[in-house]
């Protein structure tokens, strides 16, 4: 049987980050990805990575500091401080692995302004830092030569001896299941976007890991925090980076007027994106706005600056909705975009269940609390992707591997996956019933929120779910078989939807992300906490966890 | 808008093991890109289609096929702008590739030329305490190849890969001369000679065409051959001249800096190089043909007229040639 | 109707039959042609993967050339087309560097301004001169031949510099032309392919290929010749047939005409005026076929 000490599940950047990490730590090292590295939705983090470079005066308390406050206070500030403390270091480190980062004109690294933070911290490469930070990662990982395990995708995991021992996972191009055996398992499986509808993310961002985790008993966090980014294109809803407002770009209402000075005076179009995305609605609530959006202007940028700075986004907009930024302002509007929670981890990646960490935007330590900060993802999936790489290969160093039977495993799967192929036709797709359910919470779960909507989006979730127990999978074969993928992972996406309502009900206030219109105001005496939720015997089942404070004491928030 | 999508299928595990196209009539928004008719179709109306997609804004690299005949991303091309007048788009898998099922390609060899180019960096003496100080200029001029998604549309077209699957391609040159322009990069003084000395051998720089297809196919504006170029020059500057490649652009260079035109009898003998007397004999049953038939040029080349301002521009240009 | 003409090395060099066939062609359709003696070669590409500036340079010395007379360009071959093509679109996107290349020709009193656009025969008979002129001077239309296009690259490809965009007709302009004239066009995939010419000695096999891959697919369509607008494509894909046959282990025979070559033959020119005994490749078959005799 396939056997590796440490196994990576998911190969963006936190994933191969992890693996590099786990493999210098002398580890048997193996990772293992629905797609190839390259396809993995890091790529899509275009504005930047934050990081505080103590040789140009800045500071890593003034980057937590914004950190925190961005995240409306919910983020645990002693893994605030883990992540800022190891910014420049780790920023360094991919520039010294070949990142081909802009330059200031001495030749030294560039920064540009980003949402949020009251000075420019965010190192960037163009507009597509994430595919270019991706990349270098995968040259990285081929110069380490771990085993990678590409277009296999991870159905379920193997718990024996109390303990997750292994996974079994489809190999996409023969169909065939195999059983790896790991000492330890590293989550790196991105986010849940697919779960909403329309969302910036890409198709095979689908929460697997999360629901994987969540079946195995781990416990989900912060689940209600999810991100709405305030400038996703008409239309098809893809993503129009914050580094066009980082470099200067104005949001204008039908009548050309810069909105955000009533909502943030002082930092207008740079507020964090939560309080940007909710300006933004409000005014398309009060009919401000035309077919549904606002208006993001770039034209006193100049061509040079969008042309060297922008490419990539005036592409997007001149392909996708017919607009070239230089010359006319284009139509955007808040569209789902990032999971803040996750699987509930400590600063090493570790989770609740021995043996078994996450890290990335699958992960929640949670360094975002209730709103991300634009370019701290990328941030995140560096440093903690090499901690918990790190951790888990010392780990690995103590346990033995579990004798599970391998055939029993692979069985076990076959089995439920040849009923899945045996279902009879009833008309039903599973591309409905995905599309439901994204509706449904883009309709409930969205900026504004409120309890009557979640509750229908609660019920339609059963409906949806029992809906799925018998939708037909039209491909029968075992060949690059998309058609059965797909319903693999709608169900984990249902999961995921489940735990994300039920987190934002029981939350009863408004905090970051979470704007719920029956409770306005945030409650610090009664929610300043994490909601938790893990697998019960019927359902979710939600608990309580406490915020760490450090030594920044909660205040209202003002941009 | 109502168009029809000719897609050429094939399943490995069904009657008939052959590709063959079938047509698609659908009903789709006026913005929808090729991308968006296939997951229509996919997931409304035959679930069977297998194909690869993810980002659905040219970043992912995944959904790269031909499209009329020609490779490009399906999720950056307007359905509308690829009908043609009977409102029929025509999809098949890349090419240059063994197909796994429908529209997806096998890429393993693809990858296995990337690793081949060491695609990483190789920086001489230890590295700095903070970033390397190098000049914006290289960096954007770097980003220009790193913005490559590994699509493989380049490979798809690449006319070179048709004939010959040894040719390191496109995609993996362009990857190796995003390594040798990087001023961090650099075994000798900040030139990467390793690299460019393996690349001058057969299947590397010079077994490029120039045919353009790779320029034309590429969506991110890589320009493939123009690095592939690039390499040439690199070569040529950093000493790895003794091929026949090296040979031909140095001989031709040297013919229209001194005469103004090209001396078509001297180059191929420059070419082979002057004591290579298996090459030049290889030469005579094509030179003999020609001689038999009036068609060889003329045996004494002449000058253009004004040749001297030619032959001062190259001694000029030639001389001061841009750093890389 | 006048152009200053630039013939470019080939079509006096490796392929004597097309120089003379174009400007009897010209002559005859009333194409007025001043040759431009002291322009330099374009550099076929090859020159810039070694010195692009020294290669544009020259290009833009041979435009300011046309300019300085007040005429359009007329090419005859694809690879000069795409390389001043190329040229022109890297010295237009950018002012700074048409300035320096400026000062380069200065002293040879020479200035382009940029606003040269070269033009292949092919696009100046569709776009310039128009086909409804030319119908009435075809005397002896080329029916019942089956004529497979052969573009050559640079006259394809990269279609930002060539103009494609604001004119897509040059996309099937061989083809329109081949109808115009009577014949039957054989549409096959190598038609805007590489003919392997730039490869012939650094990678010979693959180049033979190439030829044999084109020439025997189009055979195989039932094509009696393959016409091109590029003479370095001619050379490869007729002088180096019998070799390419030979590699690809079966009989070829396809004879490869230039562009000037068919356009005579419709106006009823003699094929030996127009070179025809000159190819590698037989092609009286051909011309029996035509009634056009030997």
């Amino acid at each position: 049987m396939l056997e590796h000490d440490v196994l990576i599940i998911g190969a963006g950047l936190a994933g191969m980050r992890a693996a590099i990490a786990a493999k210098a730590n002398g580890a048997n090292t193996a990772i293992i990805s629905k797609v190839h590295p390259v396809r993995s939705h890091s790529n899509a983090a275009q504005g930047g990575i934050n990081a505080a470079l103590t040789d140009r005066g800045d500071n890593w308390e003034d980057h937590a500091y914004d950190t925190i406050k961005g995240s409306d206070f919910l983020g645990d500030q002693d893994a605030i401080e883990v992540m800022c403390r190891a910014a420049g270091r780790s920023l360094i480190d991919m520039e010294h692995m070949g990142v081909t980062f802009n330059r200031d004109e001495e030749g030294h690294l560039g920064t540009r302004a980003f949402g949020g933070q009251r000075r420019a911290r965010t190192f960037f490469v163009g507009d597509f830092t994430g595919q270019a930070l991706l990349h270098v990662m995968f040259e990285q990982l081929i110069k380490s030569g771990i085993q990678s395990y590409e277009e296999w995708f991870v159905t379920s995991l193997v718990q024996e001896e109390g303990r997750v021992c292994g996974v079994v996972a489809l190999e996409i191009r023969t169909g065939q299941l195999h059983a790896i055996r790991a000492k330890t398992v590293i989550f790196c499986t991105g986010g849940l976007g697919r779960v909403f509808e329309p969302s910036t993310n890409a198709l095979i961002v689908t929460g697997d890991g999360m629901a994987l985790a969540y079946h195995a008993g781990a416990r989900l966090m912060d689940m209600e925090m999810v991100q709405y980014h305030p400038t996703t294109l008409a239309g098809s809803g893809v993503l129009i980076s914050e580094a066009a407002r980082g470099e200067g770009a104005y949001l204008l209402d039908k009548n050309g007027e810069r909105f955000m000075k009533k909502y943030a005076p002082n930092m207008m179009e740079l507020a964090s994106r939560d309080v940007v995305s909710r300006s933004e609605q409000t005014e398309i609530n009060a009919g401000n706005g035309v077919n549904g959006c606002v208006y993001l202007d770039c034209r006193h940028l100049g061509e040079k600056l969008i042309k060297e700075k922008l490419s990539q986004i005036r592409e997007i907009g001149i392909d996708l909705a017919g607009a070239d930024m230089v010359k006319e302002p284009i139509p955007i509007r808040p569209g789902m975009h990032y999971m803040m929670g996750g699987i509930k981890t400590d600063v090493n990646g570790l989770t609740n269940l021995p043996g078994v960490y996450a890290a990335g935007e699958c992960a929640c330590v949670s360094v975002h609390g209730g709103n991300r900060l634009g370019a701290n993802s990328l941030l995140d999936t560096i440093v903690f992707g090499e901690r918990s790489g790190s951790h888990a290969a010392a780990a690995a160093g103590e346990l033995k591997f579990v004798d599970f039977s391998a055939a029993a495993a692979v069985q076990r799967e076959e089995q439920r996956i040849q009923a899945m192929l045996n279902r009879p036709q009833n008309g039903d797709r599973v591309a409905s019933v995905r599309l439901g359910m994204g509706e449904s919470m883009n309709r409930n779960l969205a900026v504004f929120r409120q309890k009557t909507g979640m509750e229908e989006t609660v019920q339609e979730l059963q409906e949806l779910k029992a809906r799925f127990a018998k939708v037909p999978v039209e491909n029968k074969g075992k060949v690059f078989n998309t058609d059965l993928v797909f319903a693999l992972e709608l169900g984990f996406m249902l999961d995921c939807a489940e735990t994300i309502a039920v987190s934002a009900l029981e939350r009863k206030d408004s905090r970051g992300a979470q704007f719920r219109t029956d409770y306005p105001k945030r409650d610090d005496e009664n929610w300043l906490k994490h909601i938790a939720v893990t697998k019960g015997e019927v359902g979710p089942e939600i608990s309580h966890l406490p915020v760490t404070i450090t030594k920044w004491t909660p205040e209202e928030r003002k941009y | 808008m109502d168009l029809t999508v000719r897609v050429k299928r094939f399943n490995p595990e069904a009657e008939p093991r052959q590709p063959y196209w079938q047509d698609f009539p659908i009903s789709i928004d006026e913005n929808a890109t090729v991308l968006d008719t296939l997951i229509h179709i996919r997931e409304m109306v035959d679930g069977t289609l297998s194909l690869r997609c993810s980002c659905r804004s040219a970043i992912c690299g995944s959904c790269a096929m031909r499209i009329n005949g020609h490779a490009g991303l399906a999720c950056k091309t307007k359905a509308s702008d690829a009908m043609d007048k009977d409102g029929m788009i025509k999809v098949e898998p890349a090419g240059n590739m063994p197909v796994v099922k429908d529209l997806v390609v096998n890429l393993d060899l693809f990858w296995r030329k990337i690793v081949q180019v060491e695609p990483f960096l190789k920086p001489q003496g230890p590295e700095p305490e903070a970033e390397y100080v190098v000049p914006n200029e290289a960096m954007m001029h770097l980003s220009g190849v790193t913005a490559c998604i590994m699509c493989g549309a380049c490979v798809s077209d690449c006319t070179v890969l048709e004939v010959d699957p040894n040719f390191l391609g496109p995609a993996a040159l362009a990857k190796a001369y995003r390594f040798t322009a990087d001023p961090r990069d650099g075994d000798g003084e900040g030139v990467s000679r390793e690299r460019l000395r393996k690349l001058s051998d057969y299947g590397g720089m010079w077994d490029c065409t120039r045919c353009g297809e790779c320029v034309q196919a590429c969506p991110k504006g890589v320009a493939p051959m123009d690095r592939i170029m690039a390499l040439r020059e690199q070569a040529i500057k950093a000493g790895f001249d003794n091929n026949n490649g090296a040979r031909h652009t140095e001989a031709f260079t040297e013919s229209v800096g001194h005469s103004g035109s090209l001396n078509e009898l001297q180059l191929p003998v420059k070419t082979v190089g002057i004591t290579n007397i298996p090459a030049l004999l290889g030469f005579l049953p094509v030179g003999l043909r020609a001689l038999t038939h009036g068609k060889l040029p003329p045996l004494v080349h002449k000058n253009i007229a004004n040749v001297e301002f030619v032959r001062k521009l190259h001694h000029k240009l030639e001389e001061h040639q841009p750093e890389k | 109707m006048k152009y200053a003409f630039y013939p470019g090395c080939v079509s006096r060099g490796g392929c004597p039959e097309l120089y003379p066939a174009a400007k009897l062609i010209c002559q005859r359709l009333g194409i007025e042609l001043e040759e431009m003696p002291a322009a330099a070669c374009c550099g076929a590409g090859v020159m810039q993967e070694k010195n692009q500036l020294f290669g544009d340079t020259l290009n833009a010395r041979t435009m300011a050339m046309a300019e300085k007379k007040g005429l359009g360009l007329m090419t005859i071959c694809s690879t000069c087309q795409g390389v001043m093509a190329q040229a022109n679109h890297r010295m237009k996107s950018d002012s700074a560097y048409l300035e320096k290349i400026n000062s380069n020709l200065a002293e040879e009193g020479l200035h382009y301004s940029g606003g040269v656009q070269p033009k292949h025969l092919l696009w100046i008979l569709i776009e310039d001169y128009g086909l409804d002129k030319l119908m009435p001077l075809v005397t002896k239309p080329l029916r019942g031949l089956r004529l497979a296009p052969f573009y050559g690259c640079y006259i394809v490809r990269p279609t930002e510099a060539l103009g494609i965009e604001e004119h897509p007709e040059r996309q099937t302009s061989l083809e329109t032309l081949i109808a115009a004239l009577g014949a039957t066009v054989i549409d096959f995939e190598g038609k805007t392919r590489c003919c392997g010419f730039p490869i012939l000695t650094i990678n010979e096999k693959n180049s033979m290929a190439m030829v044999g891959k084109h020439t025997s697919e189009a055979k195989d369509l039932g094509a009696d010749a393959m016409v091109t607008p590029c003479p370095l494509c001619h050379l490869n894909l007729d002088g180096y047939q019998p070799k390419a046959a030979s590699q690809a282990h079966r009989p070829i025979g396809l004879p490869i005409l230039h562009l000037p070559q068919i356009i005579g033959l419709a106006m009823g020119i003699s094929p030996k005026e127009l070179g025809l005994q000159r190819h590698i490749v037989n092609t009286k078959p051909l011309l029996v076929k035509l009634g056009a005799g030997g």
